[in-house]
């Protein structure tokens, strides 16, 4: 007998790890170019450029005094209530430049909503909280104005809980309860852009569960950007994630890449808490 | 690498990688214990791995628990996350390489008693020589996040593979030429494919310390020469 073996196989070569996949088709709702701000003399934004993906949610991480709440409140002009704090460079919105003084800011509001920290329901009825936008920037009837109040609710996840007390006062709902509102009185403007400052920082883990629920829902029809102190919550809930430090973008990706596996080391040592 | 602000979590990856490096510790002196045993036919020896498994399977249990409730706890995020992770796919590796030794053992232990030409044993010891090194090499690999060293423990997998069917072949001509042979070398086959297996961890380890050390996963296709499977006997042909 004799013994049979095939011949040898040749043996493979490593393949390089296969590279990151191109975001180039996704489009951009708001482009920022060379931006830099100021509260009076001390410049708290250094030559930010990036750009909000449409219908994505954009986190914004960093410690705090970093820029992130400046940064979002440079995205709707907000600070302009304040004379002393100006913005220098380019805010795209739709190609257009909203740091033009030509730009209509009540306009622009409506286009770009904001939410805080702190729910900022006003103290008026649950039904007024959400139609008092919509009454500022448009006539509207009676049976027009309850259907955008109860799609705005809706969209909101509100509806089921205040749909039998549409006239009680929006401060006795409780916290979370509140925040909805906040967002429903946002949504009912129909913006393009949602601006959301640490919405959950004041809320319970099941109220911020609900938030985080409503995010991942509102994507599918507006562009959000989040400010968040949550690390985790950042990771669930966005597809970018830009990290800032002392007014600057040190690192902007996508959020597996940032909490993964980030480029920067100081991104890496604030992800994972080494942040000194 | 700086500290985390929060001090015991770094206590907690330190106990995991070095609940890790003792697990690693008593792989070495397993198979290293189960080579001797068999060339010397130390029935004692080989008892003391079968003994050194339990204290494997606890460590390995110790590993999963810490590595979930570091989980649960800390959050941990990029290389902390990964180094958790990494532990717990180790930690498996390493188990599973001390039940391979732990099998070796008790196969020495069946067949400690007859006598063999020490020629038989010979070409296996080579085999699980090379596999220590890789063993040796990669749990260093991982010990210091060197990923260079770790790929070429990945890299030379393939050499064990050659071996393994060259002495696949080798025991198989021991047996044809002598039936009496055949008890120790069906023996020996299935100790030479523990040891093959011991190098298929490596292997996988290897990968890991890739993933720990790149964020990247290996994803080329491993290198590979087993070709024992294949190998067959052939009834010679009559002369015509």
């Amino acid at each position: 007998m004799t013994l049979a073996v095939p011949e040898p196989v040749r043996l493979q070569a490593v393949a390089a790890p296969g590279a990151a996949p191109s975001r180039a088709q996704e489009m951009d709702r708001v482009q920022i170019r060379g931006l830099d701000f100021f509260y009076g003399a001390s410049r708290a934004l250094t030559g930010v450029s990036m750009g909000f993906r449409d219908r994505q949610v954009t986190a914004l991480i960093g410690p705090s005094g970093c820029g992130k709440s400046t940064l979002l409140r440079c995205l709707n002009r907000i600070y302009s209530l304040y004379p002393e704090q100006r913005a220098t460079g380019e805010i795209l919105l739709d190609g257009e430049n909203i740091l033009d003084p030509a730009t209509d800011l009540n306009e622009l509001r409506s286009r770009v909503g904001m939410v805080f920290q702190k729910p900022t329901p006003f103290p008026m009825s649950i039904y007024d909280n959400v139609a008092f936008g919509l009454r500022l920037t448009e006539r509207l009837g009676r049976a027009e104005m309850d259907a955008r109040v109860e799609e705005a609710l809706r969209k909101a996840a509100l509806w089921g809980e205040v749909k039998d007390k549409l006239r009680s006062q929006g401060t006795g709902l409780s916290g979370g309860q509140q925040q909805r509102l906040c967002i429903a009185r946002t949504i009912a403007q129909r913006p393009e852009v949602i601006l959301l400052d640490e919405p959950t920082s004041a809320l319970d883990p099941i109220s911020t569960g609900k938030i985080e629920e409503l995010i991942e829902q509102l994507k599918a029809e507006f562009t959000i950007a989040i400010v968040t102190h949550n690390m985790q919550q950042a990771a669930r809930i966005s597809q970018n994630t830009a990290f800032m430090y002392l007014g600057e973008i040190v690192e902007f990706g996508p959020t597996h890449q940032i909490f993964m596996n980030p480029t920067k080391k100081q991104t890496h040592d604030y992800v994972t808490g080494r942040f000194g | 690498m700086p500290d985390h602000i929060v001090a015991s979590f770094d206590a907690d990856l330190r106990q995991l990688r070095s609940a890790a490096a003792e697990m690693g510790g008593i792989c070495e002196k397993m198979l290293a214990e189960a080579v001797t045993a068999l060339v010397r036919r130390d029935a004692a020896l080989a008892q003391e791995v079968i003994k050194a498994d339990a204290r494997l399977d606890a460590l390995q249990r110790e590993v999963e628990e810490k590595a979930i409730m570091t989980i649960a706890r800390r959050q941990p995020m990029a290389m902390d996350l990964r180094d958790v992770v990494s532990a717990i796919r180790i930690s498996g590796d390493l188990e599973r390489i001390g039940d391979l030794a732990k099998n070796c053992a008790k196969r020495t232990l069946a067949i400690a008693d007859g006598f063999q030409a020490q020629r038989i044993v010979t070409g296996l010891q080579n085999m699980a020589d090379l596999v220590m090194r890789q063993l040796t090499d990669v749990l260093d690999a991982y010990a210091q996040r060197d990923l260079e060293r770790a790929m070429d423990v990945w890299r030379r997998d393939g050499s064990i593979d050659a071996l393994y069917t060259s002495l696949f072949r080798e025991l198989l001509t021991y047996m044809m030429e002598d039936p009496r042979n055949i008890t120790f070398c069906a023996h020996l086959l299935f100790y030479g494919k523990n040891v093959e297996r011991i190098g298929d961890h490596t292997t996988n380890i290897a990968e890991t310390v890739h993933y720990l050390v790149t964020g990247q996963a290996l994803s080329a296709e491993r290198p590979k020469d087993d070709r024992a499977s294949q190998a067959r006997l052939e009834p010679d042909q009559p002369a015509s």
